[in-house]
């Protein structure tokens, strides 16, 4: 099968300098790609070059076999993405976000299906944003990135600031919907998340892949999340 | 959702939060009955000067206000387009070529009609050069936007950043009083008038290096527990230092009169800073920066068709920022 993603010798610059080089990945079809790095390693960059919200600066990105290396307006459309929470508009209510992005709030809760319950989307939905918490607000991201109904979507840390109970639900709601054919890029600091519902991933270090996880990988990692944790760590201070 | 069906989804996106955030700024009466107040003066008072002007002033200085309010109004629309393609939630909308034309059509179609409206009740005459003046204006952000593009490259060493933080410092106060004092020396052979002009635009341009205000961190400053006037006085220490020398120093080289002058734009500049730090404690950057562009220019206005009155206006204005941002100390929102 063609792969969702596919990148090569990815690199993208930030402020004139380059932040993400040489960065190889192929991201399948209907799986949950996991990318983890210490902070600044470069995954914000490239979760936001992929998603057009930054350019390329070199290598090639193919998206579902059309190559929109040079194509930031195709690569927004085409993949669903969360913005910061801390960048939606405080003069707006969830409603008029979702309403936004995805048209008529009815298509968008259908589209949504069970990732609402797992959010607690209702009650926020008439509430302000500049009323919202932390995690209300990044509840709220997180549904945006959905409104659309896209097919590939992006998600940078997605639980952040959530409770051990919403982060609880997302996580096999999200796990659920890769089942059904959706295909899920996310940075990540959980190692547990990455180990347990990741289908594949890699770790960026100083903006290069300092290591690339498979399958395989990821479930010895599940079997044995201690010495998965022990590795990634000692790899990480290195 | 194909792009025939987004065509209006970006303007929509910032006419809501716009519509919502004038609701909201604007909620009590006494809010909307000075902002009615301040808005019915400001129109009579553009009125009342641009008509005593004879028709070649008038008309050079509508070119020169609408061509301004372009810039301004294209600079703004073209750093919310970079917003939404970078931070926002319609960032495919935003990168899509014939829907950013849309959406800048769309607003600068806004502005246009306002600053018709208001060239119809200040002068009707002006209407045939304050639109083209106000496009000019709108089309000179874009082309000086295309080239400070790759100028951005130079900010990966914040050379800016640092730049800012010295000029906070009386150090930087002194140093600035010594270069006007430098240029007055030579002006002083001009005559009084030219000496006098020299002092007000040198103290105006120095002074604005000085008054910088960093709207993060007047925030982050609120909520840690300074208060307005703690804000000022530590953002100002740069302009004190400013006047102790150059105020002076220009009475000995010119006399009293240019002193005076240097003392009043001092003065006058410490006013807008203060401005800016109580609008920036109530709203964001882009908000409270048109905030203090609207109540400058009415302070400027008053000033000009009723000096008696601009104390009075005056108090009025920082009392009533004053009061609201005094609420926000300590507070996280």
């Amino acid at each position: 099968m063609n792969p969702a993603v596919l990148l090569a010798e990815a690199a993208v610059d930030r402020n004139g300098q380059r932040v993400v080089q040489d960065v190889d990945l192929t991201v399948t079809r209907g799986s949950w790609f996991g990318v983890i790095g210490a902070n600044g390693s470069g995954k914000t960059s490239l979760l936001r070059a992929l998603a057009g919200r930054l350019p390329f600066a070199a290598g090639s990105c193919l998206v579902e076999d059309e190559d929109l290396s040079a194509d930031r307006a195709g690569r927004a459309q085409r993949f669903g993405f969360s913005p910061p929470a801390d960048a939606l508009p405080e003069a707006l209510r969830a409603r008029d976000v979702l309403e936004l992005v995805g048209g008529d709030l009815d298509a968008v809760r259908a589209r949504l299906g069970a990732l609402q319950a797992a959010l607690g989307l209702a009650p926020l939905l008439d509430r302000w944003i500049g009323d919202c918490s932390a995690g209300m607000r990044q509840r709220i991201a997180i549904a945006a990135a959905f409104a659309g109904g896209h097919a590939l979507v992006i998600l940078d840390e997605p639980f952040n600031w959530l409770d051990p109970v919403a982060m609880f639900d997302l996580r096999e709601t999200l796990r659920g919907m890769v089942d059904n054919g959706l295909t899920l890029v996310t940075a990540l600091h959980d190692l547990a998340t990455l180990a347990t519902a990741c289908d594949a991933g890699l770790m960026l270090a100083d903006g290069r892949v300092a290591m690339t996880l498979d399958e395989d990988m990821l479930q010895a990692a599940a079997r044995d999340p201690r010495a998965f944790e022990r590795r990634t760590i000692d790899l990480l201070r290195s | 959702m194909g792009a025939s069906e987004r065509t209006h989804r970006l303007f929509h996106h910032d006419w809501k939060i716009a519509t919502n955030a004038v609701r909201a700024t604007f909620a009590a009466w006494q809010d909307r009955l000075v902002a009615a107040i301040l808005l019915l003066m400001a129109v009579a008072g553009l009125r009342n000067g641009f008509a005593d002007l004879p028709w070649l002033t008038a008309l050079w200085a509508g070119v020169a206000v609408s061509l301004g309010v372009g810039m301004a109004a294209g600079r703004l629309v073209l750093a919310r387009l970079a917003f939404h393609a970078f931070d926002g939630l319609l960032a495919a909308d935003a990168l899509h070529l014939p829907l950013r034309r849309r959406y800048i059509a769309a607003w600068h179609g806004i502005g246009i009609v306002m600053l018709s409206g208001i060239t119809l009740i200040v002068r009707p005459s002006l209407l045939i050069v304050s639109v083209p003046a106000y496009l000019v204006g709108a089309l000179m952000a874009g082309l000086t936007d295309a080239v400070a593009m790759p100028l951005r490259i130079l900010n990966a060493t914040r050379p800016n950043w640092s730049v800012r933080a010295w000029l906070r410092h009386p150090r930087a106060g002194a140093a600035a009083a010594i270069i006007l004092l430098l240029v007055l020396l030579q002006a002083r052979t001009l005559g009084l008038n030219a000496a006098l002009a020299y002092a007000g635009v040198g103290t105006v341009v120095l002074t604005l290096a000085l008054t910088h205000v960093d709207q993060s961190a007047v925030r982050f400053m609120t909520i840690a527990g300074y208060g307005s006037g703690r804000i000022v006085l530590r953002l100002s220490r740069a302009l004190v230092s400013f006047v102790a020398v150059a105020a002076p120093g220009c009475w000995l080289i010119l006399g009293a009169a240019p002193a005076g002058i240097v003392a009043a734009a001092s003065a006058l500049m410490f006013g807008l800073m203060a401005m800016r730090v109580l609008a920036y404690r109530l709203h964001g950057k882009r908000f409270a920066d048109v905030l203090v562009l609207v109540l400058a220019g009415l302070l400027l206005l008053v000033g000009y068709a009723i000096p008696v009155a601009l104390p009075v206006v005056a108090l009025a204005v920082f009392w009533h920022l004053q009061r609201r941002a005094a609420a926000k100390t300590w507070l996280l929102v």
